[in-house]
């Protein structure tokens, strides 16, 4: 039984069309014109509970409407969605009740007020037991490092430390779900580190269900092992991240630094006939699929050719593979899925 | 004169920008009439109670007295000691300290642009009000409604001067709101704008005699209506004149200080 | 016994309902006497106001005796009424005029995140400790002129007056409840709507007697702030025709208050369906 079913689920705004200027306000007072804007299109969601789901698409795809309907402020024009029994918008506070909230923009945390203030009004008001936010405060305090600004109102404290109290204030009711919402912007990078260790514990050790909406890959590739991207309000692929990875982003590059600019780039050419060679003064890179060769074999085939003082080798780009995505060179199929079931098995 | 352009432009986008929030400005103009129809509708039992005149005004007086009220009230309403605290704030004044302008004449072109936007806009109120309640004294010839505009500018200077010391106050707290109504509190008492100066007592009209405020309303009003021999009105409105140029000259020293006190901590 | 229980059970939501306003209120005033000289000024203007008022409506009955048969004392308790009722709602609901703000910055939304009624969290949600000055101030003009009121003190008569003052500041609140729901039909950042209506209540300080039919139903059918001043002093006042229309003030207080919730609620909706 999913965590969260969603079936044929829309979204439709109606937009009051105006012509611009003084004569097209006259004109929209008297007669209004509407369009409406599907934002999302019947769409077909399940999460089970555990999952940790990445859900991705550019600006304006239906990302936040989604996510707004799924937490209950939001009422869907049409279709099913369930989340743990309940239908969210209708049952507004018992679904709140069940999921904790976390937005990189914008805190849940009172401003003026200590941090701990906020926290022990969050006890009352989710009704958590005495012993058990002891437990869980306790406990977050030490995971997160809250300990130093505790006792200071969060307008006072850092980004990264409001994005702990954060954290941590979404999670003392235990919810089931849990929704981030760039939980890592604009932080840096020992931060992100923590902080995405920290979600990876909750899955692995208390199987929260998340799901994270995020421009930052860096979050996706640590935290989640599966990826929904939603554009232009319908869901073009729902999937296993790494089979996603394995079937499309499969490059690798190595970056070789010369001594000598190469006297000749036939025979290394030759050598590597399937391969991308690019050439600019001391600097040699081949960009070849991993699944094709290994690192050896390319090392193998240049250096017999030219006199290596130094390499680097880059890792797939979940990022390039996105943005492609986005730009609509690149469209995903469902065999990425029947991948992801062939690598599970 | 190519300096003076920059407060003229200064004074244009103000005008600009209320024009951009008339509907703000339309509500906060409607509030205001409510209070003066319920002056209206109060003066119009008592004096039905009471026929004749009182206090020296009679029905047609007192409406004209509380519309002209309501006129100057009206103006320098987007200018309050608000502008002052967001200045502040969002490092406005910082920025200015560093341009080549005078910062209260800047201040001054801001709070006036808006002048004929309001002027207009209560002139039209106050012209339906005297006609829905049967019509209200007009000045008895030109010469008095020229002495009337005179001391109308005069107390609108005085307002403006009035409302740039106090709002020098926020420097030093952060919480203008307070002090606006403050001192439209003191205000409305002192300047005649509730009700006409002479219903106080002689100890409260004494020291309304040394304050600025008589001059943002009673001395234009009682110009207004005749109600000054023509000895009185003149030191009335040389009264008004040195109040504004003494408070202007107040803002600029008090300006001086605080802006020592910015440079020094850091603003 | 199990009746204890089962009693005990269904005041538990409403009981809940008011604890956690007081909580949300109490951090409110945590955060607020962090600035306190504002606080100080804003509450001292608040005084000044009413003062000058008074001062107002001094100045009119020294002339005359009464208008339209009505006293100086009675008048001034209009008066204060309406300004005590507004300190209420500004000291303890103050946040009903955040919610066009919050609308508008698209805060609102973290309310409907939180597993408690919005509308509690808005009434919880700002102190303006402004409010108290005007309550002190209003209280003693409410006082005095009491003290100068012919008809006999009786417990009862004490009971009802308080019974009346509870029901006024209910309505006053109620109004500001319903014109913030507002917000959710035209966005602004400021109050626009609340503001207005707010206006209304300058007729209200004085008798109502002296204004036209159709002012008259404006603020007695249709924003009822003749029931937070002139109806109540009517009654304090035994003023005959008028003071069975005072005890109808607790009913008219309850109406308000389900007028609004009612309204807040269908703006509600409004929100959640066409999204912000």
């Amino acid at each position: 039984m999913p965590l969260i079913e969603a079936s044929g689920l829309t979204k439709k705004f109606r937009q009051a069309v105006k012509e611009p200027g003084l004569v097209g306000s006259l004109k929209h007072f008297f007669t209004r014109k509407y369009r409406d804007k599907l934002a999302v299109d019947h769409i077909d969601l399940s999460v089970e509970a555990g999952e940790s789901v990445a859900y991705l698409g550019p600006n304006g795809a239906g990302k936040s409407t989604t996510i707004k309907m799924l937490t209950g402020i939001l009422v869907p024009t049409s279709g099913r969605l369930v989340v743990d029994g309940l239908v969210p918008s209708e049952k507004r506070q018992q679904n709140a009740r069940k999921m904790g909230v976390v937005f990189g923009q914008r805190t849940q945390l009172w401003w003026d007020i200590p941090v701990i203030e906020s926290f022990n009004l969050a006890r009352d008001m989710y009704e958590i037991p005495p012993k058990r936010y002891k437990e869980n405060l306790g406990q977050f305090t030490e995971l997160l490092g809250l300990a130093d600004f505790m006792n200071l109102p969060a307008g006072k404290i850092s980004l990264g430390q409001r994005m702990r109290a954060d954290l941590c204030m979404a999670l003392l009711h235990d919810p089931k779900l849990l929704y981030l919402d760039e939980p890592t912007i604009g932080l840096d990078i020992a931060v992100k580190d923590s902080i995405r260790k920290f979600i990876r514990g909750l899955v692995e050790e208390r199987g929260t269900t998340i799901m994270l909406t995020t421009h930052d890959l860096g979050d996706i590739e640590d935290i989640c092992k599966r990826i929904v991207i939603i554009d232009n309000g319908k869901i073009i692929h729902d999937g296993d991240l790494r089979a996603l990875k394995d079937t499309y982003a499969r490059d690798r590059v190595i970056h070789f630094q010369l001594a000598r600019p190469p006297e000749s780039m036939t025979p290394i050419c030759a050598g590597l006939p399937a391969c991308e060679i690019g050439s600019d003064g001391l600097r040699l890179s081949v960009r070849f699929d991993r699944f094709e060769h290994a690192a050896g074999e390319i090392a193998a085939a240049v250096m017999p050719y030219v006199e290596v003082v130094d390499f680097r080798i880059d890792e797939p780009e979940v990022e390039d593979l996105i943005r492609k995505v986005y730009l609509g060179q690149l469209t995903l199929s469902p065999a990425v899925e029947a991948a992801a079931m062939a690598t599970e098995a | 004169m190519r300096g003076f352009r920059k407060y003229v432009s200064f004074a244009r986008t103000s005008l600009e920008i209320t024009f951009v929030y008339r509907a703000g400005f339309a509500v906060n103009m409607i509030g205001t009439i409510f209070y003066v129809v319920a002056m209206f509708y109060l003066w119009q039992t008592i004096f039905l109670g009471n026929p004749g005149a009182l206090g020296g005004f009679t029905w047609p007086e007192m409406k004209a007295y509380l519309l002209v009220a309501f006129l100057l009230n009206s103006l320098l309403t987007w200018y309050q000691e608000w502008v002052m605290g967001e200045d502040i704030r969002q490092g406005v004044v910082a920025i200015d300290l560093a341009r080549p302008i005078d910062f209260q004449a800047s201040r001054f072109s801001r709070a006036i642009g808006p002048v004929p936007f309001e002027f207009t806009s209560a002139l039209a109120v106050a012209a339906i009000v005297a006609f829905a309640f049967g019509g209200i004294a007009l000045p008895a010839d030109p010469a008095r409604a020229g002495l009337f505009l005179l001391s109308a500018g005069l107390a609108t200077m005085i307002k403006f001067g009035l409302v740039y010391c106090v709002s020098m106050a926020a420097f030093w707290t952060t919480g203008t709101e307070g002090l606006t109504v403050g001192r439209m509190a003191v205000q409305n008492i002192f300047s005649g704008a509730l009700i006409p100066l002479v219903f106080f007592p002689d100890w409260l009209r004494a020291i309304a005699a040394v304050l600025p405020f008589q001059g943002m309303i009673s001395t234009p009003a009682l110009t207004y209506l005749g109600k000054l021999d023509g000895p009185t009105t003149a030191l009335m409105l040389a009264v008004q004149a040195a109040w504004a140029v003494g408070l202007i000259v107040l803002g600029r020293l008090v300006w001086g200080r605080a802006v020592r006190v910015v440079t020094i901590n850091g603003g | 016994m199990a009746v204890r229980v089962a009693v005990a059970a269904r005041l538990r939501p409403a009981r809940r309902l008011v604890y956690i306003y007081f909580r949300c209120l109490g951090q409110q005033m945590k955060a607020i006497l962090a600035y306190e000289a504002d606080f100080a000024i804003l509450m001292f203007s608040a005084v000044l106001v009413q003062i000058v008022g008074f001062a107002f409506i001094w100045a009119i009955f020294q002339r005359i005796p009464s208008v339209n048969g009505w006293t100086f004392w009675q008048v001034v308790m209009m008066y204060a009424l309406i300004y005590v009722t507004e300190g209420v709602g500004s000291l303890f609901f103050e946040g009903t005029w955040r919610v066009s703000q919050l609308v508008y910055d698209g805060q609102f939304d973290q309310m409907l995140l939180r597993p408690i009624s919005p509308i509690v969290q808005v009434l919880a949600g700002a102190v303006g400790f402004n409010g108290l000055g005007n309550i002190v101030t209003g209280m003693v003009l409410i006082g005095i002129s009491m003290a100068n009121s012919p008809i006999e003190w009786t417990p009862g008569r004490l009971v009802m007056f308080a019974i009346l003052l509870v029901s006024a500041s209910t309505i006053r609140v109620a109004i500001n409840l319903g014109s913030a729901a507002s917000a959710f039909w035209i966005r602004t950042p400021w109050s626009l709507v609340p503001t207005f209506v707010h206006q209304l209540g300058d007729f209200a300080k004085y008798p109502i007697t002296i204004y036209s039919l159709g002012v008259q139903a404006l603020i007695v059918v249709a924003v009822p702030f003749a029931f937070i001043s002139f109806f109540p002093t009517a009654y304090v006042f035994g003023m005959e025709a008028w003071s069975l229309a005072g005890l109808l003030t607790p009913l008219v207080a309850l109406y308000c208050l389900f007028i609004a919730v009612v309204l807040f609620r269908i703006g509600l909706r409004r929100y959640e369906s066409t999204g912000h």
